[in-house]
């Protein structure tokens, strides 16, 4: 839940910062109190996209490794298709009815963030992920430990109050997710 | 400790020095080449890696003196690491190819329920104890097939 709210400030402004700053949900040491996304799949499917990467727009040449005479090991054309470098990118799709989160947090702001979005994910931008409605409910989970003592989102081993029988693993516990630096060894859900 | 300093105190420093982000050194161990015991240079190109608190296995017969060569197939590795495993202390278990492994491919294994094996194509997750499925990766269907 952080993470897409996270996402969704950073939409908006475009400031980094400030979108892994102002999230409007109660945060611990760090922590927030969002859970992950929980749904039950009705199917699943893998899902390939092809992107041919323009060279002239998609690269930054002074990023690119350079050879020992100083310039890039393979010229980079911008003309002909063979010149674009073709990547490959294939995803698990999971079709599910209805995702939920459990969160503790500011709920006219949390509402007045989600209300706007029409597609969550990471496909996003190629039409998956479509949101059909939002409701937010009242609940007794506050987003980090269920009911039963499990772990709602991955909670650093030092942070977490829950069962200690629960799975444990390498995970990032903070946005932004995707990044390593910001993983750890964390109780997950079973999910 | 997070993942790329245990990467790096079991198994990276043995390769290159430990200069600056433990994330870069990471990169390095990687992605450079290194000293074979028979004298040329090579990469990190073939072969698997186990990554342990103890010496860490290595199949490629690097030059350096803190790692055990191990000549066993990967899946005889991992399946016999699995049954040894107290599932306490972490591993890492890393399939080597062509391509260096991302960094974001690199994860600790803490829990027979969640291995990770890590390689430049992917993370394959599964549960130790559990018959894979039609939609479960190779290694998973390769060590169920033996047990």
């Amino acid at each position: 839940m952080d993470g897409l709210l996270a996402a969704l400030i950073f939409e908006q402004g475009g400031d980094l910062e400030k979108a892994h700053a102002d999230i409007p949900l109660k945060n611990t040491n760090g922590l927030w109190h969002g859970s992950a996304a929980f749904f039950e799949k009705i199917d699943t499917e893998k899902k390939g996209f092809v992107a041919n990467l323009h060279a002239g727009h998609d690269l930054d040449l002074d990023l690119v490794l350079k050879n020992k005479s100083g310039n890039v090991h393979r010229a980079i054309g911008l003309t002909r298709r063979r010149d674009y470098g073709a990547v490959f990118n294939s995803y698990r799709m999971y079709t599910a009815n209805e995702i939920t989160w459990y969160a503790t947090g500011h709920r006219e702001q949390i509402q007045s963030l989600l209300s706007e979005v029409e597609f969550i994910g990471k496909r996003r931008a190629s039409g998956f992920g479509q949101v059909a409605n939002l409701v937010i409910e009242d609940s007794d989970n506050d987003g980090v430990v269920g009911l039963f003592g499990e772990p709602l989102r991955p909670v650093p081993l030092e942070m977490f109050s829950g069962d200690k029988s629960s799975l444990r693993a390498d995970a990032a516990w903070r946005p932004a997710y995707w990044h390593p630096m910001n993983r750890t060894v964390c109780y997950v859900p079973a999910q | 400790m997070n993942t790329f300093e245990f990467f790096n105190q079991h198994f990276g420093r043995h390769l290159v020095s430990q200069e600056g982000e433990p994330y870069f050194a990471a990169y390095r161990a990687l992605s450079s080449n290194h000293k074979l015991v028979k004298g040329t240079e090579s990469r990190l190109a073939s072969g698997w890696a186990i990554v342990r608190p103890s010496i860490s296995s290595v199949q490629l017969k690097l030059a350096a003196t803190g790692l055990r060569f191990d000549e066993r197939t990967r899946i005889e590795a991992f399946m016999e690491e699995f049954e040894k495993w107290d599932g306490i202390e972490p591993r890492m278990f890393l399939m080597f190819d062509k391509a260096p492994i991302p960094l974001e491919n690199l994860f600790l294994t803490v829990d027979r329920r969640l291995v990770r094996i890590c390689s430049p194509a992917g993370v394959e997750t599964f549960d130790i104890n559990k018959a894979p499925t039609e939609e479960s990766g190779g290694i998973q269907k390769a060590i169920w097939k033996r047990k």
